[in-house]
């Protein structure tokens, strides 16, 4: 009995410390992201189902209340929401295809034995990602416009006259920055990929008779599959977060409304100190990001073995 | 590596310091809704010395300031510069209940921070009801809401007028316009004379501007009556304003893609390619710092008339409101009032920071009563005055003002872009006005 208790009690003490370090180790990360993440997150969908009320007269005093669901029916309801969940679809049905693609063509050029000088362009590919996203749009928002920029001067000479940030066209540019910014970002997650692939396969394949052309369709891409749909996840979720490329645009075009993307209405109707209804457009986002971008991974799973 | 019961342990506690900040915050906000009306707060002397804090944007803001602390040992002021995001700033400092004792607001913000329960009453101090006399009657106007408190001092205003490049009218032998139909013909004549010239630009992203004209046109937005607020931003005087301008867009003759103060503006002015500008009094630098190769082709002359109605508009300025929660009312009454209508403080203000003064006093100073070089010597100070003294005294802001500018300025850029008219954007903007003060649960109706 004396001998079971003190054995029991020396396992406790043994199990004592280990908890402690267990914890000490786990603090640094959940502390944060319950501070960071998860009170913010709970504190956003608090405000969401609450509505203003005030006590009357011209400068009556607000309170909130509980509403249930009014503010997700009001953002149903907002035509500004639907237009600017249609912008970005089309934004992204467009730009994350062709971003992927040339990152995809980039990473399979890096990869072959034929191109000189490969640290040069590896690095140059991967340099605008190192070009903070505002001061990016900033820089290409003087190549656009028509008063400061020298291609649009140059395209002047030689009797073409663009609009880049005209109604049609605007998105496009802004497409543009966003390419440029992130395509040697992907292009590199792609590439590490190809790093991976042992050599030997490409030997047996070769020795099968594969040109350069049928290893890299039939037997890199194919292996990088699922960094394509990592790539892929990022951009949808990137796209629906479109903010700071149409925000900069808008300094120099009227045809970036303050409603343009999802983000930009959230931040409008935020800065209108409509904070409930704010927090429900962020969570609407926060629900589409997630049901897109794990329902992509779900339709692709099968496929790419993961 | 980590047990499951260590791991349930850590939910648990998660869960539980979750659910205590919710707590935390529920309690803050029904804090909200038992505060009840505050009438006029004291106004008693500290006893001992007092430290105030002062948030604005202005440049040289500090040296004025150092002034008053040099002449004020007892009454010290501190001062944060609150450029970046200024009404966010105050936005976060009012709900973490750290605002300043007094913070610049904007007169068309002044409604909507009202509403937000952010200002004292300082009408308990004989001082600041004596201040009335000292400033612009619309700025008083306003600051106190029809004279229902004093809930800040003006500080400085945006009297409208018209800049003008002198050589590019008289190089077509064409009259300086002093009405807006003139102004219409000549951008006409302008226009045909060379494609490549406009009268002006329009910036649909400007609805600060753009309320500037309405004022001028008496084309009052909001009243208060009953216990509503009334809604009229699409109004007749509206229209006629909206209208005119819809005319001159349509026809081509005044830009729509350049926005006020961007490169891409002054690159336009610089190339010659835009005769005129109608602007506010703080601008008068801002051609003379840009474009100084332009210095004795620009002229200021009264911004054009309706008719032969004289009124004109403001476009811009602020306040220097009294916060909430501020305990040293009486020190922050004596500090506001010397800051915007001390002769010394105002000269100071418009050197370094660029003011056109609210205070009547101000208007005289030295500095506004000479000509200016860029400007060929002209006393263009005097043409914001005599603008000054024009400004309908009963234009009101309304508390989403905010809001209802961005719904204005997305309707106007769709009418710049050729769908809908300037028209339909008024029709937008009483809508959002509308739909803003509902979801504010501010009682409001289309007046």
């Amino acid at each position: 009995m004396t001998d079971e208790k003190s054995g029991r009690r020396r396992r406790l003490r043994g199990g004592g410390p280990r908890a402690g370090t267990i914890a000490a180790f786990l603090t640094p990360f959940y502390l944060p992201f319950l501070l960071f993440y998860l009170v913010p997150v709970g504190y956003a969908l608090w405000q969401s189902f609450r509505v203003v009320r005030r006590t009357g007269g011209q400068f009556g005093h607000a309170y909130t209340t509980f509403g249930g669901f009014d503010q997700y029916l009001q953002v149903f309801r907002n035509a500004e929401f639907g237009g600017s969940l249609g912008r970005i679809a089309l934004f992204g049905i467009v730009q994350v295809p062709v971003m992927l693609f040339v990152a995809l063509i980039m990473a399979l050029l890096l990869d072959t034995p034929l191109l000189r000088a490969k640290g040069f362009f590896r690095i140059a590919a991967f340099m605008p990602y190192a070009v903070p996203g505002v001061i990016a749009a900033i820089m290409w928002s003087f190549l656009y416009s028509p008063q400061l920029s020298p291609v649009v001067d140059l395209l002047n000479g030689i009797g073409v006259s663009p609009d880049f940030l005209g109604p049609g066209t605007v998105l496009w540019s802004a497409a543009n920055i966003s390419t440029w910014c992130w395509t040697g970002y992907n292009m590199l997650i792609m590439f590490s990929a190809l790093q991976s692939i042992p050599p030997e396969l490409y030997e047996a394949a070769k020795i099968d008779g594969a040109s350069n052309w049928a290893i890299a369709w039939r037997i890199k891409v194919p292996i990088i599959a699922p960094s394509i749909i990592l790539t892929t996840v990022f951009s949808i979720i990137g796209t629906l977060q479109l903010y700071s490329e149409p925000a900069v645009l808008r300094q120099i075009s009227s045809n970036i409304s303050s409603t343009y993307t999802p983000n930009m209405l959230a931040y409008a109707v935020a800065s209108g100190n409509n904070y409930q209804q704010a927090a429900a457009i962020s969570v609407t986002i926060a629900v589409i990001t997630f049901v897109l971008s794990f329902g992509f991974l779900k339709l692709t799973a099968k496929r790419a073995g993961l | 590596m980590s047990t499951p019961s260590s791991r349930l342990r850590l939910v648990g506690a998660a869960l539980t310091v979750a659910a205590s900040v919710a707590a935390l915050t529920a309690c803050s906000s029904s804090d909200d809704s038992s505060s009840s009306a505050a009438p006029a707060s004291s106004c008693a002397p500290a006893s001992g010395p007092v430290t105030l804090q002062y948030w604005n944007t202005v440049p040289g803001m500090d040296q004025v300031v150092a002034l008053w602390n040099q002449k004020n040992p007892t009454i010290k002021v501190e001062i944060k510069n609150v450029s970046n995001d200024q009404y966010g700033q105050i936005g976060n400092a009012l709900k973490a209940g750290t605002a300043p004792e007094l913070a610049q607001v904007g007169y068309d913000e002044l409604a909507n921070l009202r509403l937000q329960d952010a200002f004292v009453d300082a009408s308990g101090c004989a001082d600041a009801k004596a201040a009335k006399d000292k400033f612009v009657p619309w700025t008083w106007s306003q600051a106190s809401f029809g004279d229902t408190g004093v809930f800040a001092m003006p500080q400085d205003t945006g009297p409208m007028a018209l800049f003008v490049r002198t050589d590019i009218f008289a190089k077509y032998h064409i009259a300086i316009p002093k009405t807006w139909d003139e102004y219409a013909a000549a951008a006409q004549k302008l226009h045909a004379a060379d494609p490549k010239l406009s009268i002006t630009f329009f910036d649909p992203n400007n609805a600060e501007w753009f309320n500037g004209l309405l004022w001028q046109n008496s084309a009052h937005m909001y009243a208060y009556s009953g216990d509503k607020w009334q809604v009229t931003v699409d109004s007749t005087a509206s229209r006629q304003v909206a209208d005119y301008w819809q005319k001159l867009i349509a026809a081509k003759e005044v830009r729509t893609d350049l926005a006020n103060t961007s490169p891409p503006m002054y690159a336009a002015y610089e190339k010659d390619q835009v005769a005129t500008y109608v602007g506010a009094a703080w601008a008068y630098g801002m051609f003379r710092d840009n474009l100084p190769k332009q210095a004795g082709k620009w002229s200021i002359v009264p911004m054009p008339t309706w008719g032969t109605n004289p009124a004109s508009g403001d476009w811009g300025g602020s306040t220097v409101a009294f916060m909430k929660g501020n305990k040293h009312l009486y020190e922050s009454v004596k500090f506001n009032v010397w800051l915007n209508s001390d002769p010394e403080a105002l000269a100071l203000e418009n050197k370094l920071g660029g003011l056109y003064p609210a205070s009547l006093a101000g208007l005289q100073l030295p500095a506004l009563s000479q000509g200016v070089p860029y400007y060929n010597n002209e006393k263009v100070f005097d043409v914001f005055a005599d603008s000054s003294k024009n400004i309908d005294t009963s234009f009101a802001w309304g508390p989403t003002q905010k809001t209802v500018n961005l719904a204005l300025q997305d309707a106007m850029a769709k009418a710049a872009a050729g769908s809908g008219t300037l028209g339909d954007a008024l029709k937008t903007a009483q809508d959002a006005a509308l739909s803003s003060m509902k979801d504010q649960a501010i009682p409001a109706a289309a007046g």
